[in-house]
């Protein structure tokens, strides 16, 4: 059967043929000098496009190619673990904490530290005293009321801390009449993070889940399971919808039907409420007090300088360059951030009065919340605890808010997670 | 046959075909407010009481996805790896499928078993070991390295196999007898056949790698080389999501996907598997 064989042999001939043809597709790794600096990072339209825009401005300036790699942000530290093990790291990386799987490959940045002058407390160094990373921007906590429903019921509330500010049962009696005058759905909306739920904490006699000095324990006060306790009973499907933590439903697209007298959140919003809330105005006000005034802030992000890429002089240059007084100022105009370095002035294409009252806010928080954040970063750059799988206080919470477990539990199950990532 | 007789059949359907339409239109509601939303600006998005029609229609989702992201090369990385990986997949499958379903061996058998024991692991939970040897043979940051572990699903040779099992031995043993041999009955006697098969798999195939996602991102690591879904995940931010770009996005990258239906629609409906044989 020389037709059988022949059609046979070619099918299996094409076959075994295109195996090694797809495997050539592709395949080469970044390394060489002249090659462009890869930066990964995750960002949304501002965050990304204000990175973006920078690289546009370095090209120019300097000739070099900066290529902005910008990864799903849940899949961040996987991506850059998974480069780690191939030995494909990127020059450069905005990566939310110091990850141990990829600590040993960055390049000291206590040079770069010395000139850009971060915000004491926002990066920290080993015992060695390497710097591994610098804080790209700050976020903090801060509160947002919807305008026209609180003007409708003629309800005041404060804007400037120069007021005296609200305690949280002034301001949830405020926000009930609010809502039973307009007929709105619930007072509150807060985001599902305990970045957030920190800040209630820190503002009603806790001082959240913190490491001791030695960075060998975790250790809540005395206020935290009250407070804790607070904000699990706030969850009643009147005050705050319990759907936002135990569903997951999103606190922001809440906020932006104009069903919610207040929302929780923090200064990333702003950029986004400029760009999409039309029907009614909104205004950024101090959060209530019971009684420390305080917002949970910290870097948002860390700009690491990745070892071994063969372009570590290079990136070195660029991120000098991005942290300079000028460019720093740009980058934080468009992208809408809070600077991370001392004395950085920023003005914003809009709501600079909404920027303004974040940083009053952070300047008139209590000192443990820094160290809080500092104790953190150098437990980080220490590369000495293992990395958490969750966040324990969010999740310990939710099952309180479910009425499974009590708050007194929340705190004793969150602190035997955190220190077992210790031990 | 008197009037009464002719109209009593559609008075019978009228109620049940209205049923079966309310439905289809019940389906339909998620996918219409999802593409008209595409042409809502992002203020209108959530705005209350819901509107189902913009009030201010506008192309700026489509206009900033298509500015922001470069879908003609993702387009084509992804339709490069979904069409290899789906001719490779169907071929292999059809022929691990006829082998497990012709051929009477305990070792096949077990063999098989094997291959059916991988549909009880997660994908997530082989994705060190897999990416170890995509590293091994130096496929990191290639096409090929999603390619290639793509090819074998269990699912399409157990489809094979089943199909297979079905077509009567007697139908070899003939062809066997009149000269054929096993390479000949394979691809003239059964390959034609199993085209319901082939169609089903195929659409499967391409569907499952023009949205994988996970795998991809591990892989790649050149934006040159993303694929659609990689890109279209990034524009959820650590705390916002640009819904309107996102929307917008996400109907271009559906386009392509739309387009293999309506090519491939009587595959996908034809349940008519056992054409060709007679029993």
């Amino acid at each position: 059967m020389p037709a059988l064989n022949r059609r046979t042999l070619l099918a299996a001939g094409l076959a075994t043929a295109a195996v090694p043809t797809v495997a050539a597709c592709g395949g080469n790794s970044s390394g060489s000098t002249d090659a462009p600096l890869q930066f990964i990072l995750s960002g949304d339209a501002n965050q990304g496009g204000g990175y973006a825009t920078m690289a546009e401005k370095y090209q120019e300036e300097t000739g070099v190619v900066v290529e902005i790699v910008d990864v799903p942000y849940d899949d961040l530290q996987t991506k850059v673990r998974n480069a780690a093990q191939a030995n494909d790291l990127p020059a450069i990386g905005r990566m939310p904490s110091v990850d141990p799987v990829w600590l040993d490959r960055t390049v000291d940045l206590a040079d770069i530290a010395a000139e850009v002058k971060p915000i004491e407390g926002m990066y920290a160094a080993d015992e060695d005293g390497k710097i591994p990373a610098l804080p790209s921007d700050l976020t903090a906590v801060g509160m947002f009321l919807n305008k026209d429903l609180w003007d409708e019921a003629g309800v005041e509330y404060p804007t400037s801390f120069d007021d005296n500010v609200w305690t949280w049962d002034e301001f949830l009696e405020s926000a009930r009449t609010v809502r039973e005058a307009t007929g709105i759905r619930f007072s509150l909306t807060m985001d599902r993070s305990s970045h957030r739920l920190s800040s209630f904490l820190y503002q009603n006699g806790s001082e959240g889940l913190a490491l001791t000095d030695d960075l060998s324990e975790y250790v809540a006060n005395d206020g935290t399971a009250g407070a804790l306790e607070r904000f699990i009973a706030m969850n009643d499907d009147e005050v705050m919808p319990r759907s936002v933590w135990l569903t997951e439903e999103d606190p922001n697209a809440m906020f932006k039907t104009g069903q919610i007298a207040a929302y929780y959140s923090g200064s990333w919003q702003i950029a986004d409420f400029v760009e999409n809330i039309a029907d009614f105005e909104w205004i950024s006000v101090p959060m209530p007090a019971q009684p420390d005034q305080a917002t949970n802030f910290g870097a948002a992000a860390q700009i690491v300088v990745f070892e071994g890429t063969g372009q570590e002089e290079q990136a070195l240059d660029f991120v000098r360059w991005l942290y300079s007084p000028e460019n720093y100022a740009e980058i934080s105009r468009i992208a809408g951030f809070l600077p991370a370095t001392e004395g950085v002035e920023v003005s914003y294409d809009a709501r600079q009065e909404d920027f303004d009252l974040y940083n009053a806010a952070i300047a008139g928080s209590p000192a443990f919340v820094g160290q809080i954040k500092e104790r953190d970063l150098a437990l980080q750059v220490s590369g000495t605890a293992a990395p958490l799988s969750g966040d324990p206080l969010r999740d310990e919470t939710v099952k309180a808010i479910s009425g499974d477990i009590s708050a007194e539990e929340v705190v004793e199950n969150a602190l035997a997670q955190l220190n077992e990532s210790l031990a | 046959m008197t009037p009464t007789t002719r109209t009593a059949p559609s008075t019978r359907w009228i109620a049940p075909t209205a049923l079966l339409w309310a439905l289809a239109a019940l389906f339909l509601i998620p996918v219409a407010w999802f593409l008209l939303s595409s042409f809502k600006p992002g203020s209108e998005l959530f705005t209350w009481p819901l509107r189902l029609f913009p009030q201010d229609w506008t192309l700026d989702g489509y206009r900033t996805a298509w500015s922001r992201f470069d879908f003609q090369t993702y387009f084509l990385n992804t339709a490069f790896v979904a069409v290899v990986t789906t001719v490779f997949t169907v071929f292999v499958s059809a022929c691990t499928g006829f082998a497990l379903a012709k051929y009477r061996n305990r070792w096949v058998q077990a063999f098989f078993l094997m291959i059916l024991a991988t549909t009880m692991l997660p994908t997530e939970v082989i994705m060190p070991s897999t990416f170890a040897v995509i590293l091994g043979l130096g496929l990191y940051n290639s096409l090929a390295g999603i390619i290639i572990p793509s090819i074998i699903t269990a699912t399409g040779i157990f489809m094979f196999r089943q199909f297979f099992l079905t077509v009567p031995d007697e139908l070899l043993q003939a062809a066997r007898i009149d000269g054929a041999g096993e390479f000949r009955i394979f691809f003239t006697l059964m390959l034609p056949i199993a085209r319901p098969i082939i169609a089903v798999l195929a659409i499967f195939s391409f569907q499952w790698r023009w949205n994988d996602y996970i795998w991809p991102l591990l892989v790649l690591n050149d934006q040159d080389k993303y694929t659609l879904q990689i890109a279209l995940r990034s524009i959820v931010g650590a705390e916002n999501i640009d819904w309107s770009v996102l929307l917008g996005a996400s109907v271009i990258s559906l386009i392509p996907m739309v387009l293999l239906f309506l090519v491939f629609r009587r595959q996908i409906m034809n349940s008519d598997i056992s054409s060709g044989l007679k029993d």
